[in-house]
């Protein structure tokens, strides 16, 4: 057909275009690629973990309660729980034990856990991966813990929770409430917050009224906050995916600008030659925009490879600093390739078209010189 | 019927600055099909700026141009540039060729926007390089062309659309004696193939070829004289 | 002849896209083996009562960032500088925000 082979020759010449400087076009291909796939890499990590953490989390409870002491968080009590258990709607009001123990020796930061479960056998804890590695603890194994009173106790390690769920379990250490109390100093009846079942989910938001007015010393933060709380922490329009997008797109301007004013000489002289030859200004342009085609979108696919590699098959390795931060017990886990394709769409749109605009606008300028221009030269 | 008609053309340029230059004022030409034209006279004298008109390049601030008995001057300018592409070929003082591809690649260059295959536009790239006595050099770079394989280049690339007219301006100007009458020989050449060959050049070895049917005299804007061979 | 630069172009772009849609067909194909994981995960999290992901561990209300209360540094100014690197990266929870007025 005519019209593809026109395109055809017109890619061929942008091609060779291209080729003659290669490697100023190497090098922008490169740092393009980089962008993409660094911006690639967050998107789909966010994605990964953002739809990880609600399927995950529709497990949380509907509502937990804690009480504020001056400002702070502090211990609820059984009187609490009463009150909570008459209000109409609620069920299953329990007590949540849990506290955050700092292990000098390593620097690591625990979650210790209190479970049903855990009851049937005191005297021993069962640990998250993460902990079991950065104590190189495993099962059998006894770990120390310093209680309230300076006193050491030891329990032994019943098991460790598999690798795969330690984006929920890397830090638990899970334990019985009698050996929790004991080493916490935590009499009976007092629980650290508690959770509560509502029975039908469109009352939560009364309930959660109700709470705070009959128990103005607490509040209430419902499933559906924490969720949220998830889905702003990776949203691609916040937190983590904005900071590292306002890098990108601080390279990606200061790179468009540079070349949207730097049509060098050579380039010039050559427009001025397919023009003088009988080209028209819009068959420069779209040879423009083939090149600036030809770049974007390979740039835009290998970005995008390397990121779903780098992310799914590496477990985003590169944000592994990022994500440690200063926290010696940290999760290691593989991310589940969960991609939104409307996010890929818009990455398209947002490193394609930018580009070859900022690649054809400074042409169109030399496209529109007078063929006649070039006999003068 | 005349190829090219030229009527009353004025070509002021910066018109209404403080610069205001007339290059053309009140030209009017005619140019049969087939036969060779020089436009000669001294620099300044309008030669490129009428060459330029005749071959489409750009537009004449009064006075109207027909190009085989169309009339051009009011066209928009992607008609203008279709008629360019298909009536005329230039072959420019500089060459102009694009550094950095073949010879064959420059060739075709202006065939591209065209829609002919590939495949088509390299056999009638090779052929028309073949006559010029260039075929071997097809695939090297331009850069590594001598001047007048170069020159060959050029004249080629003027070719590939088969135009009806070929249009240098002052072809060899930048050509040592032999070269230029290598350029004559193609020119001549081409002529025999009922080409109509328009020339501006200083150069007598151009006008006083006697392969030349008419010689055009320009001075400040105007034609003053015309000699035709006998 | 040689091969043709635009047709060198198209198959390496063709080649492309045939390597990430295998990916993506190797994502979905992830996502089902992976299914059974995610609801012992989600099992956990109910047998647990807990309310975050184990993402950073420096920071009680990053640790927690769900029931982080409202003294916590990074309630200033999201992306604000903080003691911990991973506090900087933290958006404050919605729901803190939302109830600044009616509390
Ligand atoms: N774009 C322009 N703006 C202003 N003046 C111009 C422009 N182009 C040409 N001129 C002037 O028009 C006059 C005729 O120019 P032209 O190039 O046609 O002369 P020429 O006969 O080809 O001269 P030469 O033999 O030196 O090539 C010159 O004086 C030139 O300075
Ligand atoms: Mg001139």
């Amino acid at each position: 057909m005519n019209w593809i082979d026109k395109q055809r020759n017109i890619v061929d010449f942008a091609l060779s275009s291209l080729l003659r400087r290669w490697r100023k076009n190497l090098a922008l291909l490169c740092v393009y690629t980089f962008v993409v796939f660094i911006v690639a890499s967050v998107v789909f990590f966010a994605e990964a973990l953002k739809r990880d953490a609600c399927l995950v989390l529709e497990g949380a409870p509907d509502v937990v309660v804690q009480r504020l002491i001056a400002g702070r968080h502090d211990l609820i009590s059984s009187g609490h729980m009463e009150k909570l258990a008459r209000i109409t709607g609620v069920s299953d009001v329990k007590g949540r034990l849990w506290a955050y123990y700092f292990e000098p020796s390593v620097g690591a930061n625990y979650t210790m856990v209190v479970t049903e479960e855990a009851a049937g056998r005191p005297g021993t804890v069962a640990i998250g991966a993460g902990v079991s590695r950065t104590l190189l603890a495993g099962q059998g194994d006894l770990i120390a813990f310093r209680g309230h009173d300076g006193a050491y106790v030891s329990l032994e390690v019943a098991r460790v929770f598999p690798s795969s769920s330690e984006l929920v379990s890397a830090d638990l250490v899970e334990i019985s409430e009698e050996d929790f109390r004991a080493l916490f100093g935590l009499p009976e009846g007092i629980y650290t917050d508690l959770t509560l079942r509502v029975r039908n989910p469109k009352e939560t938001v009364v309930v959660a009224d109700k709470i705070r007015r009959l128990l103005p010393d607490t509040r209430p933060i419902l499933r559906e906050e924490i969720l949220r709380t998830y889905e702003a922490l990776f949203d691609w329009r916040g937190g983590i995916v904005l900071a590292i997008f306002a890098g990108a797109a601080l390279a990606f301007i200061i790179f468009a600008w540079d070349k949207a004013t730097s049509l060098t000489l050579e380039e010039r002289r050559e427009i001025g030659i397919l023009k003088a030859v009988g080209w028209e200004t819009s068959e420069v342009i779209v040879m423009k925009s083939w090149e600036g085609i030809v770049i974007s979108l390979t740039a835009f696919l290998l970005g995008l490879v390397l990121a779903y590699v780098h992310v799914f098959f590496t477990s985003g390795t590169l944000f592994e600093p990022v994500l440690k931060g200063w926290a010696v017990l940290y999760p290691r886990f593989q991310p589940v390739p969960f991609i939104d394709p409307y996010q890929v769409a818009t990455l398209f749109f947002l490193t394609v078209v930018p580009y070859t605009v900022a690649t054809v606008i400074p042409s169109w300028g030399a496209a529109t010189i007078d063929p006649d221009t070039i006999m003068r030269q | 019927m005349s190829l090219i008609v030229l009527n009353g053309i004025t070509k002021i340029f910066n018109r209404g600055r403080p610069d205001e230059f007339t290059a053309l004022s009140d030209v009017s030409l005619e140019i049969e099909p087939r036969g060779l034209a020089v436009f000669r006279g001294p620099s300044g004298s309008g030669k490129t700026t009428l060459l330029s008109i005749v071959g489409c390049m750009a537009k004449p601030s009064a006075g109207r141009v027909l190009v085989k008995g169309r009339e051009v001057t009011s066209l928009p300018d992607r008609f203008l540039t279709d008629i360019r592409r298909h009536t005329f070929g230039f072959i420019f003082q500089q060459l102009h060729l694009v550094r950095g591809i073949s010879a064959l690649e420059n060739v075709i260059l202006p065939a591209y926007p065209s829609g002919e295959g590939l495949a088509s536009l390299r056999e009638r790239g090779v052929r028309l390089l073949d006559l010029l006595g260039l075929a071997h050099r097809a695939d090297t770079n331009v850069e590594w062309l001598s001047g007048g394989e170069a020159q060959r280049v050029a004249i080629a690339r003027a070719l590939i659309n088969e135009p009806a007219i070929v249009i240098a301006d002052e072809p060899t100007a930048h050509l040592d004696t032999k070269l230029s009458l290598d350029f004559m020989a193609a020119m001549e050449r081409l002529k025999a193939e009922g080409k109509t060959i328009l020339f501006a050049s200083h150069d007598p070895l151009v006008y006083e070829s006697t392969m030349v049917d008419r010689v055009l005299e320009m001075r400040d804007g105007r034609i003053v004289a015309e000699r035709r061979a006998s | 002849m040689r091969l043709r630069k635009s047709s060198a172009f198209i198959a390496f772009t063709v080649i492309n896209v045939t390597g990430l849609a295998l990916l993506f067909a190797h994502g979905a194909l992830e996502r089902q083996r992976q299914a059974p994981v995610l609801s012992e995960k989600k099992i956990m999290v109910e047998r647990f009562g807990l309310t975050d992901l184990c993402l950073f561990t420096d920071a009680r209300y990053t640790r927690n960032p769900a029931v982080a209360d409202r003294s916590t540094p990074f309630q200033d100014n999201p992306l604000s500088l903080d003691y911990f690197p991973s506090g900087s990266i933290l958006p404050p929870p919605p729901h803190l925000r939302a109830h600044e007025l009616d509390r």
